[in-house]
């Protein structure tokens, strides 16, 4: 066993933070920086940071140096990851193109798809959603009901997309639609590198439980893609989503070590609220209950690094990753939860009139409601963990 | 970055399993509930032909010199098969101390035996009516001379029949003081006595002007609280693998019958419901795994984190050994309620850990106490660097 870094990811540490505290936004490191609350400059703000992780070389480290990447370890990926947790480094609006389309087109795409996309992904001028889940078809990706159909060397797209992260900031979409009915769902799938600004297609928000928009609603009426933006062979789209999907080799880390953060910041809030002038800390239920916490939390970090070790050997993500996603998830609803029942009354209290943090706690607690849904719900998870892991049969309806 | 146990440990682990299944796994702890003692006793002598107990025990007195990482595959296959005897608190807490606080005489007495598997201890601390708590070791002994005198009397001594030697904890002058003794010395009485856990017996010992000499006593007067401390530590760390061993069996004990058992046409782990709570066990089970892998290295390292790694370890895994054996007497049905099949023995077992030196909440303080969370100094600065942005 061995936790240490090696000398050479020590420097890589070093260079990244070296470059964050000269890069990050002025008065982001101590505090002072404040978020421009209106939609629009929020999503220029986001595009104007991701440009300068991408002229540095930080906004796709594991890509190959050629197209702008730094053909980073799997080890320096998760020191990245701390480091940005660690700075609370503003989010790479163009996550899905960064961590999924561009690993796809590199591997899938033609070299002209490679030499149109590629850099707009890595710079930010083109950010990019993906179209997956529709109305009611929830988990079950290969139920796609939205259609392409042929015509001459267009598609014309028809259907509705949901719960599409940033479409509102969008400039192409990852499509999947419906190109053929074939004997099971999974045939005659076909994904299009799709075009938002035309006029067929419309972005309605979502607004979530927290009061934010990160999701909406895209309607497609008679939208337009070209033979050029298929990737892949038509009907053979199946392939390619999971393809996609196999990209995000180390997506749960920075929640892991989030966690851990704002496990710190638990202890920070139960030492700070008092009642009647006694810091609740000092309750034993309070401690024992945070103690519970402290115990999964580092479980959650700890089984990671289990995994990680695994990862590391055997050269590609395993199954297990559904555990981590599982058990981080759960953890960190537990942990916003506590969170709240900590401030007992004063919980209740947000935006200007929050008595703790800035209603940090708050638009957390409500926020983790959406982390044991998105990216498959637990229920999902579940169910790989047991046919994949325990090797159990098949769930009905499968 | 590598968190995991290295070849050698697993190819020992192999050798300890490949025996154990050999011996049909748990039957030896039933042989052990029928009283067939000299089967258990040559199984167990078997072990340590294996290298179970020469493992961690310095070259210099017959053993192999290995660390504590070393001794978690062989716990976990101990737990897994529920395998009788002291070797827990042999390896793990007496070998332990007599290395750290024991004279050189003591030393070379003790270490050798339990390398030859001639010994084994037997902790008798606890006292009736009294807890695993300071305040509830209350026995004294009177020195006379060089000579200790002790009468009292100690309750649920486990597996004294497979014990040579104890060890007390005692007062002497009102300071606790741990002292080592033949279960051959007169003046001790034993009176068996009846737990559920029968794969654990248990013994009430009568101490009448038994006389130890003091050069038998571990460390100096009063020095027993510490030096119990810092052996409840490595003690701590392999009962935490044990539980992940038997916690490994019984999940694929379960996993197993749920794939066999058909109910309504189907096998019963096609059912979200039976399937879900499988995989909480599984997580209960990785994660246990990940906090005792961690615990060991903490110990060995001298990292820290040491104790509340340990104690974490410690109350997770038994908490989860606690649920998880419960959740497989579910799942097996109506045949999971009976003696014939082994899910009782894990339950029993479970419990009979969650109260053995040392209770869930003296865990629970001790890790606190060492996260000190109660220093509310740099509070309102860790709050705020969240809270930020």
């Amino acid at each position: 066993m061995d936790f240490s870094y090696t000398a050479q990811e020590e420097q890589f540490r070093m260079e990244l933070r070296t470059w964050l505290e000269e890069n990050l936004p002025e008065g982001w490191l101590d505090g002072t920086f404040k978020m421009p609350e209106e939609q629009a400059a929020y999503g220029q703000f986001l595009r104007d940071w991701q440009k300068k992780p991408s002229d540095g070389r930080w906004a796709a480290i594991a890509w190959p140096a050629k197209h702008g990447g730094r053909d980073a370890t799997l080890m320096e990926e998760i020191i990245y990851h701390q480091e940005m947790v660690r700075v609370k480094a503003p989010p790479l609006v163009n996550y899905v193109g960064l961590h999924m389309v561009g690993p796809t087109l590199m591997q899938i795409g033609t070299p002209e798809q490679q030499e149109k996309y590629i850099p707009k992904i890595l710079s930010g001028e083109e950010v990019w959603c993906q179209g997956y889940s529709e109305p009611n078809a929830g988990s079950d990706l290969a139920a796609v009901q939205t259609t392409a159909v042929k015509d001459g060397d267009k598609w014309i797209i028809n259907g509705q997309k949901i719960w599409t992260s940033y479409a509102h900031f969008g400039d192409r979409c990852f499509l999947v639609a419906r190109t053929s009915k074939g004997e099971k769902k999974h045939h005659g799938i076909t994904c299009f590198l799709l075009d938002m600004k035309q006029p067929g297609v419309e972005v309605r928000p979502i607004i979530q439980m927290d009061g934010e928009h990160d999701f909406n609603e895209v309607y497609f009426n008679d939208a337009i893609a070209y033979d050029s933006e298929v990737i892949g062979q038509v009907d053979d789209g199946w392939r390619v989503t999971i393809a996609l999907l196999m990209h995000e080799r180390t997506g749960i880390g920075a929640q892991v070590f989030s966690l851990e953060q704002q496990f710190d910041g638990l202890v920070g809030l139960a030492q700070t609220v008092k009642e009647d002038d006694v810091p609740i800390i000092q309750k034993a239920d309070v401690r024992k209950r945070m103690l519970d916490l402290y115990i999964k939390s580092r479980g959650s970090l700890l089984n990671y690094y289990r995994n990680l070790t695994k990862q590391l050997k055997v050269g590609h993500p395993g199954v297990e990753g559904s555990m981590d996603k599982l058990f981080v998830s759960e953890v960190t609803k537990e942990l916003f939860a506590e969170a709240i029942s900590l401030q007992g009354h004063q919980g209740l209290l947000w935006k200007d009139d929050a008595v703790y943090g800035n209603s940090y706690w708050q638009k957390n607690y409500l926020y983790s409601f959406g982390q044991t849904i998105g990216g498959g719900t637990s229920e999902i998870q579940k169910n790989t963990i047991a046919e994949r892991i325990l090797g159990l049969p098949k769930d009905v309806g499968r | 970055m590598d968190f995991s146990l290295n070849q050698e440990q697993e190819m020992f682990r192999e050798y300890v399993r490949k025996y154990l299944t050999d011996m049909e796994q748990t039957k030896v702890a039933r042989d052990y509930t029928e009283n067939k003692i000299e089967h258990v006793k040559a199984v167990l002598s078997e072990l340590h032909e294996l290298g179970c107990t020469q493992l961690n025990i310095p070259e210099k007195y017959g053993g192999m010199g290995l660390g504590k990482l070393d001794l978690v595959p062989i716990m976990e296959e101990m737990g897994r098969a529920i395998v009788p005897g002291l070797y827990l608190e042999t390896s793990a807490f007496a070998v332990p101390i007599i290395e750290q606080f024991g004279t050189d005489e003591q030393k070379a007495t003790y270490l050798p035996q339990v390398a030859n598997g001639e010994a084994s201890f037997t902790i008798a601390w606890l006292e009736p009516g009294r807890s695993y708590k300071q305040q509830g070791i209350q026995m004294s002994a009177r020195l006379n001379g060089d000579v200790l005198v002790i009468n009292g009397v100690k309750t649920q001594v486990p597996d004294v029949e497979l014990a040579e030697y104890f060890i007390v904890p005692v007062l002497i002058d009102d300071e606790i003081t741990l002292v080592i003794m033949d279960k051959k010395s007169s003046g001790i009485t034993l009176r068996e006595q009846k737990g559920f856990d029968e794969t654990r017996k248990l013994t009430e010992v009568t101490f009448e002007n038994v006389e130890v000499p003091m050069n038998q006593r571990i460390g100096a007067i009063g020095e027993g609280w510490s030096i119990i401390q810092e052996g409840l530590l490595s003690y701590n760390a392999a009962l935490s693998s044990v539980a992940v061993g038997a916690l490994e069996h019984i999940v694929e004990m379960a996993s197993e019958y749920a794939t066999i058992r058909e109910q309504f046409g189907n096998p019963i782990g096609r059912f979200q419901a039976i399937k879900h709570r499988l995989v909480d066990m599984k997580l209960d089970l990785e994660t246990a795994r990940s906090l005792s892998y961690y615990a060991n290295w903490a110990l060995e390292t001298s990292s820290e984190d040491r104790i509340e790694a340990i104690c974490s370890a410690r109350i997770f895994a038994i908490q989860a050994f606690i649920r998880t054996s419960a959740h497989n007497i579910q799942i097996h049905g109506g045949i999971g309620f009976t003696e014939e099949i082994d899910c009782h023995l894990f339950v029993k077992r479970a419990r009979f850990y969650e109260n053995y030196l040392g209770n869930m909440e003296q865990y629970y303080e001790q890790a606190i106490t060492a996260l000190n969370w109660e220093q509310t100094e740099t509070a309102q600065e860790k709050e705020t660097i969240l809270s930020t942005n």
